[in-house]
This record gives C-alpha cells, structure tokens and sequence, in this order.
C-alpha cells in the first residue's frame, strides 16, 4: 500500500503501524508438528501470546528465508506469511496438542481465557481461508470453559488459565493444567468435566498422561509435581525436588516435565536445574543444574533436551553431564519439540541415522524462527 | 449466304435482262440441250480425233488399205468442225462472261465511293467535336458561385429564364453575375479602406492619450500609497505578489496558486508570500527565453518589469539596501543545486483558534531546483539545526534525504543523496504539492511561443491533473499534517521538558486508570541518548566486516570509564572508525560523546553500557545469521560444541532493538531517550531500576514511541530471578508499546508519551507490588482470586501470577480488551 499526500488514510496507517506492532511484542508458547502420514512432518503449529494458532511450512519457511538470506542481509522475516490462522483465544495461547490420528485429528489448544478448544485439523488444512488474517474460518468442534468459583458474598473468580494440555485418546479425555491450582479431565465426546484433580497450592505449569499407569502427572507454581490417579483423582505421590532448599518464589515453581518413552523416567524442571526421577522407585537420580530456568525439556532416546530461559539449547545424558549446547537466537524459548528426520529423503544421505531436527521457538517468532540441526552419534 | 443469294439474284436479274437478244442463250440451251458443257465437247472431240489420227496412223503403217481412209478424215474434219464450233462458243460465252463482270462492278464501285464519303464526313465530325472539346475559354479559373448560390441570389434580369440544362448559358449568366458582384465588393472594399483610414486616424489620437495616461496613474498610485498603508488595505502588495506569481516557475506557481485558492476558499488560516529578487527572476526567465528560441521574451514581462522594477526602485530608495546579496547567493547555488530566485513563503497558522491573528505554528520556504526539477522545503527559523527537522516523515517513507525522482537521481550521478548540510529538503509531499507528477517539462512562459495545438493538449492533460490534484485533496492533507506534527511536537516538547526536569508530566484525561494512579517510584533520570542519524539511511546495508570492526570499538569504548583522559582518547578511537564507516552504529559513539558534555560522569557510564548493548546485540545477530546459514547450508559442520553463553543480560531487547532495513526511514529524525525509573524496596532496602529506552520518531503520536524495557538487577538475585524480569519486562513492553495506546482517546494522542510514562510507572509500582508484597504499598488495587481462597489453604491469598511466562495479572486489563 502507498501513503502519501495523494490519497492520504491516516486511519489505515496508523492501523499498519499498530499491526507491526503486535508482531514485535509477540510471544510464541508452544510449536510443534502437525501430524501426517509422511514420516517427515512439514508443518508447525504454533501458539502465540496475541491470541492465534498458525501454521507454518517449514520448507516453504526454509526455501525463502535461504533465498532471501543471499539476496539481502536485511532479509525481513516478518515477510514469512502463516499458511493458516485461526483466532484460538482471547489473550495467548498456551498450548496445543493434536488428539487423535487419521481424517478425524483434532487441533487442541488452551489458553488464557480458560478455554480448551478443539478444530478439525483437516477442515484447517484444507480450507483456503478467504479471511485468514480474522481466522474465524473454521468454527470449532469443541469448546470448553473452566468452572469459575464462587467466593464470599457471591463474588465469582475469573476464569482461571489453562496452561498445558495432556491428552488421552484411548479414554477419550483431555487432561488440563489450569490456573485454579486444579487440573482438569474432560470428557471428548461429552463435554463435561469428568474429574478434578485438586490439591496443588498454586497454579499449575504442565501436565503429562502415563498411559501404563493411568496416572497424570502435574506441575505447579507451588514447587511440587504431584502423581495422581486417573480413577480415583487422588494424588499417589508428591514430588518435591526443591523442599529440602529454600529458594526464592519463583525459582521454585515446576514449569515443565516429561516422561519418556518406557515411562519409568521422570525429568521435571524446577528452577535453574533438571531433576531426573525414577518412577518405580520414586526416588531423585540425579539432578542437573542448568544455566537459567528451564521452560521446556523432552526426552531423546537415553537423552534430555532442555531449552529455557537461556539462548542456548542443550543436550543432557541420563547422569546429567552436559553433551552439547546450541546457541539459538532467541533469549528465551517456550518450546521444544522432536522432528525425526532419519529417513528423509530430502536431506544428505551422509546423516540420515541419527539425525533429528530440534524446533525451538520463542519470543517473535517471525523474526527468530531457527531451526537448528543437531547431529547426535 | 446473303451475299451468296444476292449474288444469286444479280445473276438471275442479268439472265433475265440479257435474255431478249442473245445468241449465247441459244448456245446456252443448246448446251443445256446436248447435256455437255463446250470443254468437254471439246475435250471429247480432241480425243476422238486423237482416236481417229492413231487409226489412220495404225492403218498408214500397216500399209492396210485405204478404205477407210476417206471416212477418217472426213470424221476429223467433222471433229474439226466441232472444236472450232466449240472454241468459238467458249470464246462468246468468255465475252459475255467479261460484260457481266463490267455490268456487276458499276454498282459495287458506286458502294464503294458512297463509303469512303461517309467514312470522311465521320472523320470530320470527330475532329470538330474533339475541337470543341479541346477549346479552352481565356479564364479558365474564374471562381464562380456555384449554381445553387446562383439561382437563389442572382437578379431576374440576369437570371432570365434559363433551365438548368442549357449549361452554356447558364455558364454565361453566371459569369454576369459574378462579374456584377465583383464589382460591388470591390466598391464596398473600397469604402471599407475609407473607413479603416478613418479609425486608424481616431486611433492614433486615442494611442496618444493612453500613453500620457501611465505617468499620470502612476503619480496617482504614488499619491495613494500613504491613504492605502493608513487604511490597511493591501491592494498593491497583494497586486504585486500575483504579479510576482507570473514569473515563478511552474511547480512553485502551482504550490502558490493552490495554496492561495485554498486560503481563499476554505478560510485556511494561512499566509503566503513571494519573496526574492524580481530582477533575478526577470533575467533568469530572458536568459531561459533566450537559451530556448533564441527570441527574447515576450513583451508582456517587460511591461510587467517596468512595472515591478517602478517599485523596486522606490523600495531601494527606502531601505538603500546593497544589492548584491543575491547575486552572490546565485554564485553559490551554482551546479545541481541552482536555486530559483523567487521562494514562496508560507506561514500557517493554528487553525482552532477563533481569533485572526493566531498562534503561527510554522513558517515554510519552498524553492525550486532548476537542474533537479524539485521543489525543497524549509522550515524557518528552526534554530535546533538539519537534523531536528520535524518536516521529515510528515507521511510514510519520506525522509527528504533521497531525491524524489529517478530522473533527478540519474543527474545528481552515484552521489544518491541530497546535500546534507541543506536546511532544505526535496520532500516528496512538496512534490505532490507542487504537482510535478504532473507537470509538462516546459516552463509556462515558453508555452506562448510553442505550436499551439500541441501546447493545447499539454494543457488539456494538465488541467485534467489539476483537478485530480484537487480532488485528492493534496494541499488540504499536507496543510492539516503540518499542523498536527508541529502541535504534536509542541506537545511533545513540553513533556519532555517536564520529564527532563524528572517531574511527571501531567495528564489532563482522568478516564484511564494510570492518571489515577499515584506512582511511588521515582523519576531518576531521564537523557537523550541519541538523535537518529540520517546518515545511516543512505548505508542500509552494513556489511559485516565493519560491524567486526565496531565491535571491537564497542568494548573499547565501554573500558574507557570514569576519567576525563579516558574519555578523550576513547573520543578518539570512537571517532575514528566513523571516518571509515558511516555506518549508523557509528553514530552511537559520537552520541555517547555528546552526552559527555553533560558532566555527569556516572550518567555517562550507564550510557555507554546501554548503547554498546545495542550495537553488540547488531552485530551479535549478524554474526548468528551466518552461523545459522551455516548450519543449513552445511549441517556437518562443527556446531556441536558446547558454546559459552555470554553473560550479556542488557541485551534482552534484541528483538525490540534489531531494526530491519527495510524500514530504515522511520528512524529518520527519530530520537532514543533513556528513562530510569527506581524505587526502594522496603523490605530489604534495595533499589530496583526500570531502564526504559524510549523511541520518539517524528511520526509522533501516529507512530507512538516505542519501549524498550530492562529491569536492572540489584546485586543478590538469582538467575531465575532475571528470567522473571525478563518475562515481566517483555509483558510490559507490549502494555505500554501496543495495549493501553488503545485506551488513550484520540484527542489526548499527543500526549501519548506522558500516558505511556504514566502507565509504565503504574506497572512497574504494580510489579514490585507483587514481586515483593511486603514493600507494604498497593494492596489495594490488587484483586483477589476467590478460586484460592479455599478452606484448605486458610488464608486470603491474592494471585499474583499467571500463565506459562509468570505474567503478572494486571486487573484492568481484560476490561478493555473486551472493549476493543
């Protein structure tokens, strides 16, 4: 668009000037793949703090910001344009997650406004989105609110945040770690809360399912990760890392765990250090101090990957030595997720055993989308 | 056949006619009688003498007797009889035949003669009538009337009664008429001249008064210039600038006449005056004649310059000023920059105010380029120097440091940029405003000698511009932006005053929750930073190596602390790569200088930390594309070492601080303000400190200023502590750059900057609120999230925190986001 004296609109002006604006302050939570039948995913969902879920084609992504690099050092990356927007929530969004598998996959994300909602992955995909800077094109599938609470003389809570999702797709329930310091079951097909886990003292940061046990997994503000029992909603086990040391508030608080893939290994970040726990004997293995807090760690075969408020991402073995560390751009990331990548054909056949391809998102996005190749041997 | 038959018939004819006295015909049917025609009697005969004589011979040699002998001979004889019988018959019948011959011939002869006549008359007849039409008449081109024209004006007497078919004397009569016409005209010619004579004579006598008549008007004009100046009626200045108005050259003639159609239509509370040396104008328009036909001008300016120089003389007689400032000023402006001698001036004034004589906001010059074809705009009187040029950026993307135009470009060669140290600016909006968009190449005063018809389309098309330019409403837009910038920048000027005077600016709205607001941190300092450079325009692409090379100037300049000697040799070195590149982060170091003169020397420390930040974080992230480029281009590469992590916390703003060249324009003009806001924690008796870079571009309000934040850390706290801060300081970052510029009402928007202030001051008291509730302050505005005031718990507990990132809950928040 032209401005200038000869057809002056100050009102879209300044509209464009705003609209750069919410992409400079912008925050991303969460990215992760988006499920298809080709081993090797293309697609990142993302999760921003202005309120939308978008996707994005990584090489599409790639392709431009290579071409783009050469032709100009100054590549703009705000140019990069999302395949698809949906409006999710009002204020951010904290997390997606896909339920289920096939044509009937679902988009699920939660966020500030307390809501857990689902969209037809394939009616995202495949629309082509007329109005897609809106992104009110697909209606959603499910939509669920948070109870508020009642307090003296009537006076109702907000509505407490949803923070992570876990899902279940056997039983069919969406698990939520929400602000009221309770996580939340949800039934899929019904709608309803079917259970409420609640015990934490403070709101709650992430949540994972162990499906063998059929057990939850939470973390929460007050410095605790606690087992509960999906039957029964009662908490089995309460997991301090940090009771014995007194730190300050916020360097105390669980903000992310994960299991993996025999779910007998629980690594839980809790401050600036990673405790690995074994879940049958419930006892703290090892502790890894990292260089800040960690917001978001994964399990790699016999690996820990971490990212968090550090530029860096790095690699852990199960005794907590450091095997390597990556500098990314961004000072803080939200998000890691896993991309194996060991049978694609589009890379060099030279590294096609061990590859994977780590995402690590975080503040503006669009400028400081990286992704970062690791070789692991 | 017919021939054959009359043929037949003469025949028969001449057989009948010959039939009453011929012997032939006797012969004939005694031919007819013996059935055989005479040569073949004769032929017969011939043989049967033949026949005979062979007898006789045969008898002769046979020596037979003689018996038949007699007999023989008597035969031949008779034989002989009949040939000569036969001859004469033929001959006869030859004889006849010859007389009919001769008999038939006559008629044929007569035929033939008869032909031949008639052959020479025809022959005679085409020769005349070739004659007649080969006969040219003595005038051959004598314009008629045609005929219509004829038989409706001629006379009776002449016209007669002549049918159109008879041409020749129809031709005749027209000629009569033709010639009676002739004459009158040549009469009524005749009278004509008389009459012409006549008037010329009048007006000779009348040209003779008109001439006396100027001396005496201008005696009268003179007289009346006192009445005029005591009555304040301006008539002759005002004469005076629309004569001046003739001479300009078409852009400026178009801002002129514009603005001053505008002025008078809608009442537009401005002020427009042509100033500059007439005479320079007059002999820069002859030259420009001269150089263009060859033919000096036309007569019309020099009647206009004797009029103008009339007045030119009186005021020098006036003011007895020398006249040769110009002249040397035309010396000077020589080369691309070569000015037009006349400028319009424009004053404008605010427009809200009722009263005439309002407030001048501000003065413009606007001057013509004659080799550039550009109109450049002043501002008068602005004292703080090129670079605080509130004119730049009055629309997107106009910084009026390149040249507007590629054909202007093309001439100036690869120096692309306009002469720096030139107070005036090619602005593309003066462009619009004077319609070169538009306009033909060719000066107006030329137009009178070109062709017309071409010069008429020309005029066609430009008109056809104009009202476009009218409809655009150009001169109203630019008229009302100026006046907003300047009003916005007063405002803005005033609050930075206050602020630099570490007072909180006051806010006149109360309908926003941080006017209401009391801060209880204070004001600690506040200091210009630095002054956008325009330079760094023109380099938007800074190649690494340089950036290398300012990193190293980077930490140096950042070693060079507290000493005055330090200082100075750190002025040095900072300077010296600035020679090398004018890179914009160059520019850092000479601000960094600047501040020093200040005094503060503490001040300076914190300066020079928050720059080099900026310029590392740069350079950082140059160095981070490669690396990254790096790993996609070639994975196997090295990277997989573990990397130090710098210790480099100020730099968190590197998303807000990294700048993308493409809008490099925006920082034109633009200023970075650091802002230092501190309280006291009572609890343990630190200081927390809230750095905020401010960005103040030109485009103020419409580009609101832009925050970057940083929570200074006091000596005691945790890594983790920093990631809150970070996370806390982001969150406000987006309050105050983007979410609360929605609740400041449009007529409050050139105080956005005080809001912003005050509402910055609200968040970070509300922050420390929360992260240490024991400073025993703002209880009050906090809510109380009844979901955990549950039994179980046993006590009132407020949440403070929410979400993935511990953003604080900021009440008011939600409350207009359901609003918008």
């Amino acid at each position: 668009m032209c401005f200038d004296s000869r057809n002056w609109n100050e009102e879209s002006y300044r509209d464009s000037i705003l609209k750069a604006r919410e992409l400079q302050t912008r925050t991303v939570f969460r990215a992760i793949w988006a499920p298809s039948s080709n081993p090797n995913p293309d697609t990142i969902v993302v999760a921003s703090s202005d309120g939308l879920i978008s996707s994005y084609s990584v090489s599409s992504c790639i392709s431009k910001h290579a071409s783009g690099f050469i032709s100009s050092r100054n590549h703009n990356m705000l140019t990069i344009k999302p395949d698809s927007v949906l409006r999710g929530h009002d204020g951010s969004v904290y997390d997606v997650k896909f339920y289920g598998d096939g044509e009937d996959t679902l988009l699920l994300s939660c966020g500030d406004d307390g809501r857990i909602r689902g969209w037809k992955w394939k009616d995202i995909t495949l629309s082509d989105a007329p109005n897609y800077s809106i992104g009110n094109h697909v209606q959603p599938v499910i939509d669920l609110v948070n109870p508020q609470h009642k307090g003296p003389w009537g006076a109702l809570s907000p509505i407490p945040e949803n923070n992570a999702l876990a899902i279940d797709v056997k039983q069919g329930s969406i698990y939520a770690a929400a602000g009221d310091s309770c996580a939340y079951c949800w039934d899929v097909e019904t709608g309803k809360a079917k259970m409420i886990f609640s015990g934490h003292r403070d709101y709650l940061h992430c949540i994972v399912l162990r499906s063998s046990a059929n057990q939850i997994i939470t973390g929460s503000e007050d410095g605790t990760a606690r087992i509960w029992d999906c039957r029964s909603a009662r908490c089995v086990h309460v997991i301090a890392p940090e009771k014995d040391l007194k730190y300050e508030k916020f360097s105390s608080c669980i903000s992310c765990i994960a299991l993996d893939a025999s779910e007998n290994w629980l690594v839980c970040g809790c401050g600036s250090s990673l405790s690995l726990w074994n879940l049958p004997a419930s006892e703290c293995i090892s502790k890894i101090p990292t260089s800040a807090p960690a917001l978001d760690v994964i399990f790699y075969d016999n690996q820990i990957l971490e990212v968090g408020a550090a530029p860096v991402l790095s690699r852990f073995d199960m005794k907590g030595n450091v095997l390597s560390q990556i500098h990314c751009a961004p000072q803080l990331s939200f998000s890691i997720s896993l991309h194996h990548s060991g049978v694609c054909s589009s890379y060099p056949s030279s590294f096609c055993l061990w590859n994977l391809i780590l995402f690590s998102f975080s503040f503006s996005s669009c400028k400081f989308i990286r992704i970062s190749v690791a070789i692991c041997s | 056949m017919k021939a054959v038959e009359i043929d037949d018939e003469i025949e028969e004819g001449m057989v009948v006619d010959e039939e009453p006295n011929s012997l032939p015909n006797y012969r004939l049917a005694e031919r007819r009688a013996t059935g055989k025609s005479p040569y073949e009697m004769l032929r017969a005969s011939k043989i049967s003498v033949e026949d005979i004589v062979a007898k006789i011979l045969a008898i002769k040699r046979q020596d037979l007797p003689g018996t038949h002998l007699r007999e023989l001979a008597t035969q031949v004889f008779l034989h002989f009889i009949t040939l000569r019988q036969v001859n004469r018959s033929i001959l006869l019948e030859e004889d006849h035949v010859k007389m009919e011959t001769e008999r038939a011939k006559a008629p044929v002869d007569f035929t033939t003669l008869q032909l031949h006549n008639l052959m020479y008359e025809k022959s005679h007849y085409l020769k005349a009538i070739k004659a007649c039409k080969d006969f040219k008449s003595k005038y051959p081109d004598i314009e008629l009337v045609s005929k219509e024209d004829f038989f409706r004006d001629a006379p009776e007497d002449i016209k007669g009664s002549v049918s159109s078919d008879d041409t020749h004397s129809l031709t005749l009569k027209r000629l009569h008429f033709e010639l009676s016409q002739r004459k009158e005209l040549s009469k009524l010619h005749e009278q004509l001249e008389q009459r012409k004579r006549s008037l010329l004579h009048t007006l000779a006598n009348r040209n003779e008064f008109l001439s006396s008549l100027p001396s005496q008007l201008k005696s009268l004009k003179k007289a009346s210039l006192p009445i005029q100046n005591q009555l304040g009626v301006l008539h002759s200045k005002k004469l005076k600038q629309h004569l001046l108005a003739g001479l300009l050259p078409p852009p400026l003639y178009v801002v002129f006449s514009q603005l001053m159609a505008q002025k008078e239509a809608f009442d537009e509370n401005i002020d427009l005056e042509i100033v500059g040396s007439v005479k320079d104008a007059q002999s820069f328009l002859r030259q420009q004649a001269n150089k263009e036909s060859g033919i000096s001008s036309n007569q019309e300016s020099f009647m206009l310059e004797d009029d103008v120089l009339d007045e030119e003389d009186d005021r020098q007689r006036r003011r007895k000023r020398p006249k040769k400032v110009p002249a040397k000023e035309n010396l000077e402006y020589a080369g691309f920059y070569q000015v037009h001698p006349l400028k319009v001036m424009l004053n404008i004034y605010d427009d809200e105010v009722s009263d005439p004589k309002a407030f001048k906001l501000v003065a413009l010059r606007f001057e013509y380029m004659l080799k550039l074809n550009v109109v450049c705009v002043e501002m008068e009187g602005s004292d703080e120097g090129p670079r605080y040029n509130i004119l730049c950026n009055l629309f997107p993307d106009d910084t009026g440091i390149a040249l507007p135009y590629e054909s202007s470009k093309i001439l100036v060669g690869e120096n692309l940029k306009f002469d720096e140290k030139r107070s005036s600016r090619p602005y593309k909006w003066a462009q619009h405003l004077a319609g070169i968009d538009f306009l033909p190449e060719v000066s107006t005063q030329l137009k009178n000698q070109g062709n017309s018809g071409d010069e008429r389309s020309k005029s066609i098309i430009a008109a056809s511009n104009v009202s476009l330019y009218r409809q655009q409403n150009r001169v109203e837009t630019i008229l009302q932006r100026i006046r907003c910038r300047k009003k916005a920048q007063l405002a803005l000027a005033e609050q930075l005053n206050t602020l630099e005077k570490l007072k909180w600016p006051s806010l006149n709205h109360m309908g926003v929750p941080w006017a209401l607001h009391c801060p209880s941190c204070n004001l600690q300092s506040w200091s210009l930073l630095e002054f956008s450079s325009n330079q760094s325009l023109s380099f938007p692409v800074v190649e690494t190596k340089h950036v290398q090379e300012l990193i190293e100037a980077g930490p140096h300049n950042k070693s060079s602390n507290n000493t005055n000697e330090q200082l100075e040799s750190a002025k040095e070195d900072g300077e010296l790569p600035s020679l090398a590149l004018v890179a914009s982060v160059a520019n850092d170091v000479k601000v960094t200088l600047r501040g020093s003169s200040c005094g503060n020397s503490k001040q300076l420390v914190l300066m020079s930390k928050s720059i080099s930040p900026i310029a590392k974080v740069k350079s950082f992230a140059f160095k981070k594309h490669d690396e990254d480029l790096d790993i996609l281009l070639d994975p196997e590469s090295d990277i997989d070492e573990p990397t130090q992590i710098e210790p480099e916390k100020e730099s968190t703003n590197a998303s807000l601080g990294l700048k993308l060249a493409g809008d490099s324009w925006i920082e034109c003009g633009a200023r970075e303000y650091c802002l230092v806001l501190t309280r006291k924690l009572h609890t343990n008796e630190r200081k927390v400190k809230l750095e905020a870079k401010i960005q103040i571009s030109m485009e103020y309000p419409v580009r609101p200023p832009l925050f970057s934040l940083n929570i200074a850390a006091s000596s005691g706290e945790s890594r983790s502590g920093k990631f809150q801060w970070y996370n806390e300081s982001r969150a406000m970052e987006a309050e105050v750059n983007l979410h609360m510029l929605k609740m400041v009402p449009s007529e409050q928007e050139n105080y956005t900057l005080a809001h912003q202030v005050h509402c910055l001051a609200m968040l970070f008291d509300h922050y420390l609120d929360r992260a240490y509730p024991s400073s025993g302050r703002g209880e009050s505005t906090s809510i109380v999230d009844v979901g955990l005031c549950k039994p179980i718990i046993g006590s009132l507990l407020t949440r403070s925190l929410r979400g993935r990132d511990h953003r604080n809950i900021i009440s008011w928040k939600h409350a207009y986001s359901k609003q918008t």
